[in-house]
């Protein structure tokens, strides 16, 4: 239904030569073409940093928010329009640094949207701070010196495992086919949708780089890994060792936060009108006689 | 007639439901009431009151004296003796332990005879309303005929008892009180008022916004603002409103403007705290020109300040929330029934001229009730402000027009794009750096201005412009001001109120007029710091002669304006 051409970018392209944000981009144009959804139905929601400007090189419905903030306005927009796709591109400083709560919070609410996570262990477009899934000792212009980054990364798969969220995978910008399989089956599922995309930032990050994820990651499809098998896809997760899962590790089926909302039966609440007799009815009622 | 009832005890012993029975016998035989609510941060225990006016002419603000108090601890009985007035009286349970009898004290049997005749203590609220009643001397026929009314909640059985234990208590009174009341209602018949529906100021606000078509409500809880959020939730499965308890304020608004992106218009409610958490975001709603309401019922501040308490002071704060500069509304209702027009107006200029609104409640507002008129909602007209057309195409979000206000549509249309961005942004939505769209969008946001001042509300005068004295006051004061003025002017003093309701952007043709005409100015504000006055010399150059503050938390009245302006010799 959509093609190509459709989604041309309005704008230039400004991230940095062999980013791995050019592979999300080409992953996600290939998923919603190879989608029946028309364009007109998508909305796709950022946050800020270099993941942050997606809105700005595919033609689509967007709001590129605030710092750590996409999450809650696609909830938002997902309530009062439950028709529509949406789709947040948010980094791992913008999610799991500011936005760290929300991404939590929605995930046990299961709202029905689809969170792509640029992951990349830095804060690029502020110039490579560690980010908070930098691993421990990596060192930037802000890491306490020695030994670099005092603490342990946010392992956003565990995290949103535990948290709730009813399809959680991995992928990684290097793998165009999976990448988009994995895109396609989070914006089609019903319910909080993860997908931590793996990717180097060629600028700052001097440790995960193209060649690193080359030679460690591994795909967890092949090794027969089940994804209903919650407490499997937990352990995967939190694995650690050199190796790197990559794949989907969990999908369910459970009720999304509409679900539970007193949202009109039938059309968008976007759409519905107070009843303006009924509240006449409500007003004379609470009158004293 | 004019009195003061006055229920005090811990939290938990029933005070608000005797003050809420109360309010109901004198509302449904045709008086008009004004209930305040004075309570602590827990949730058992401590000292809390609920003060009852009631007079037979309309009243819009406590007072500080008491005429009847029904106590309900030790504490109740000794802790306001000090503003009771000559010929008053208080009533207390028999069983507590008080020695130091005056004849105003009246220890009554009301825990006894609730459970002799009642069966139960929990009959004793009862109980204190039949000594209430009877202590004022108030016409046992005419509480009659409403006291099946005022217990029709608790079941037929019930309402029986507690009707028998009332009566009983009315005929103990009458009997064993030896004291002066300085009231005697037993020659009244029904009052004048005709008015029948009890709201809060929160309750107003709520129903205000669903009549305005409020389909998203985004909130964490925070006193005072809570009872607001819980309005609408209750009546959100009835009416198909879209309510979520959020992880914080930040989220609160980040899903009220997504929602509101979406087409719903959106309210979230807070207070001073959870507005500070908001502040990024209201940028956001700036910098998009996403409409969305903020109801921020005001506390004493800094910090947690005084929870449960009352103040003006986030006045500023509110018109200069967020870095940068747009374009926005700060409103402040005056009264309870001007919290409902408030909260329609709100959600009209928010998507008229696609801003954020901000409404300044405060606790004074939120928790006190009186009965209203019944409110018709069919004069109600919601405006979605300027949207785009069929022929908008291609569709440019943010087009530069002559008034600065662009087209809006939603996301989800056939062959149109909708994209919006909190940087800066061309026409169409996407990023840009150019300074000279730098410079036309900053003037898009100024071009807004006059027009959004001309549709906001101009101060009300009360009295003469020629007065020598002009009272300014803003938003939940009205009510004790406006009093005080009639106070003064039966004194003889030639005094009038210039009243604000819509402070931001500030309407100042009037107060230029008022306030060169007047010899003395005195601005009279619930805050430490005169927001308000900063706020008029900042946009006009004048400057009011004299400040009254009151930031001890309190409600303010009448009494404490005019002893404030005596005291001063201003007055």
């Amino acid at each position: 239904m959509i093609t190509q051409s459709d989604l041309s970018p309005p704008q230039p392209v400004t991230w940095c030569k062999g980013c791995g944000n050019f592979g999300i981009l080409a992953a996600l144009r290939k998923a919603l073409v190879g989608m029946d959804t028309p364009q007109h139905k998508y909305v796709l929601v950022s946050g800020i940093g270099c993941s942050g400007k997606v809105p700005h090189y595919i033609n689509l419905n967007s709001f590129h928010t605030l710092h750590g903030r996409p999450i809650p306005v696609a909830t938002g927009i997902k309530m009062a329009r439950p028709d529509l796709k949406v789709i947040v591109h948010t980094g791992d400083g913008d999610c799991l640094g500011e936005g760290l709560g929300h991404f939590v919070h929605a995930a046990r609410r299961n709202v029905d949207i689809a969170v792509f996570i640029h992951n990349n262990g830095v804060n690029g477009l502020t110039k490579g701070q560690f980010s908070p899934t930098a691993p421990r000792g990596y060192v930037s212009g802000t890491s306490p010196p020695p030994p670099g980054a005092p603490m342990e990364p946010v392992n956003p798969v565990a995290l949103a495992l535990i948290s709730g969220a009813t399809y959680v995978a991995r992928g990684f910008a290097g793998h165009q086919a999976s990448l988009v399989r994995l895109m396609q089956d989070a914006i089609t599922h019903r319910g909080f949708a993860v997908v931590d995309i793996l990717q180097p930032c060629v600028t700052w990050n001097r440790v995960l780089t193209w060649s690193f994820y080359n030679g460690h990651i591994f795909d967890i499809g092949e090794d027969g890994h089940d994804p209903s098998d919650h407490s499997a896809a937990l352990r995967l997760a939190t694995a650690g060792g050199d190796r790197i899962p990559v794949g989907l590790f969990y999908r369910s089926d459970a009720p999304t936060l509409a679900d539970g909302l007193s949202l009109p039966e039938s059309g968008a609440l976007a759409d519905h009108v107070n009843d303006l007799g009924l509240l006449q009815q409500v007003l004379r009622d609470m009158q004293l006689e | 007639m004019d009195i003061s009832f006055n229920i005090g005890g811990m939290a938990g012993q029933g005070i608000d439901t005797i003050g809420d029975m109360l309010t109901q016998v004198f509302v449904r035989t045709g008086f008009y009431t004004f209930t305040v609510k004075d309570f602590e941060s827990r949730i058992r225990g401590g000292y809390n009151f609920t003060q009852v006016r009631v007079s037979d002419v309309p009243v819009h603000a406590p007072v500080d004296h008491m005429d009847v108090i029904v106590a309900l601890t030790h504490d109740a009985v000794v802790g306001p003796r000090p503003r009771l007035v000559d010929g008053g009286v208080i009533i207390f349970d028999d069983t507590i332990a008080f020695d130091d009898l005056e004849p105003c004290h009246f220890p009554a049997p009301l825990s006894r005879t609730a459970k002799e005749v009642g069966g139960s203590v929990r009959m004793t609220n009862a109980a204190a309303l039949g000594a209430l009643l009877s202590v004022v001397r108030f016409p046992v026929d005419l509480a009659e005929e409403v006291l099946g009314h005022v217990f029709a909640r608790k079941g037929e059985e019930v309402v029986e008892k507690n009707v028998l234990v009332a009566k009983r208590m009315y005929e103990v009174t009458q009997e064993r009180f030896s004291g002066e009341c300085r009231h005697d209602l037993s020659t009244v018949r029904c009052g004048p008022s005709t008015d029948r529906l009890v709201l809060t100021g929160n309750q107003a606000l709520a129903l205000g916004a669903i009549a305005a078509n409020v389909k998203w409500v985004s909130a964490y809880p925070m006193s005072p603002s809570t009872s607001a959020f819980q309005e609408v939730v209750a009546r959100a499965h009835e009416f198909r409103i879209g309510t979520l308890q959020t992880e914080d304020e930040i989220a609160a608004l980040c899903m009220a403007i997504g929602a509101s992106y979406a087409g719903a218009r959106t309210m979230v409610t807070t207070s001073g705290g959870g507005f500070s958490l908001m502040v990024e975001a209201l940028g956001l709603a700036g910098m998009t020109e996403t409409p969305v309401v903020i109801y921020n019922a005001q506390r004493p501040g800094p910090s947690t300040g005084l929870p449960t308490r009352t103040e003006q002071s986030d006045l500023l704060f509110s018109v200069f929330a967020s870095q940068g500069e747009f374009p926005r509304v700060v409103l402040a209702p005056r009264s309870i029934r001007d919290a409902f027009d408030t909260a329609v107006r709100a959600f009209n200029l928010a998507d008229r001229f696609q801003v954020p609104v901000v409404i300044l409640g405060d606790q004074f507002l939120a928790d006190s009730s009186m009965a209203l008129p019944l409110i018709d909602v069919s004069t109600v007209r919601v405006d979605r402000g300027v949207l785009a057309g069929d022929d908008d195409t291609p569709y440019l979000r943010y087009r530069l027009t002559d008034d600065g206000v662009s087209p809006r549509a939603f996301p989800g249309e056939p062959g149109r794009v909708v994209v919006a961005s909190g940087n800066t942004h061309l026409e169409d939505g996407h990023i840009t750096e150019d300074p000279a769209i730098r410079d036309a969008m900053a003037e898009k946001f100024l071009k807004k201005v006059p027009a959004i001042r001309d549709a906001l509300r101009p101060p009300e005068l009360y009295g003469s412009e020629d007065a020598d004295m002009v009272l300014v006051s803003w938003g939940s004061t009205w009510g004790a001001v406006r009093e005080a003025v009639d106070l003064l002017r039966a004194g003889g003093q030639s005094v009038c109120q210039l009243h604000f309701t819509d402070l931001y952007p500030l309407r100042t043709a009037l107060l230029r007029e008022v306030l060169s005409g007047a010899s003395v100015s005195v601005s009279i504000e619930q805050n430490a710091t005169s927001q308000f006055a900063a706020l008029v010399s900042m946009e006009t150059g004048l400057m009011c002669d004299h400040h009254l503050n009151k930031y001890d938390g309190r409600p303010m009245t009448a009494r404490w304006v005019v002893d404030r302006l005596q005291g001063a010799g201003i007055a």
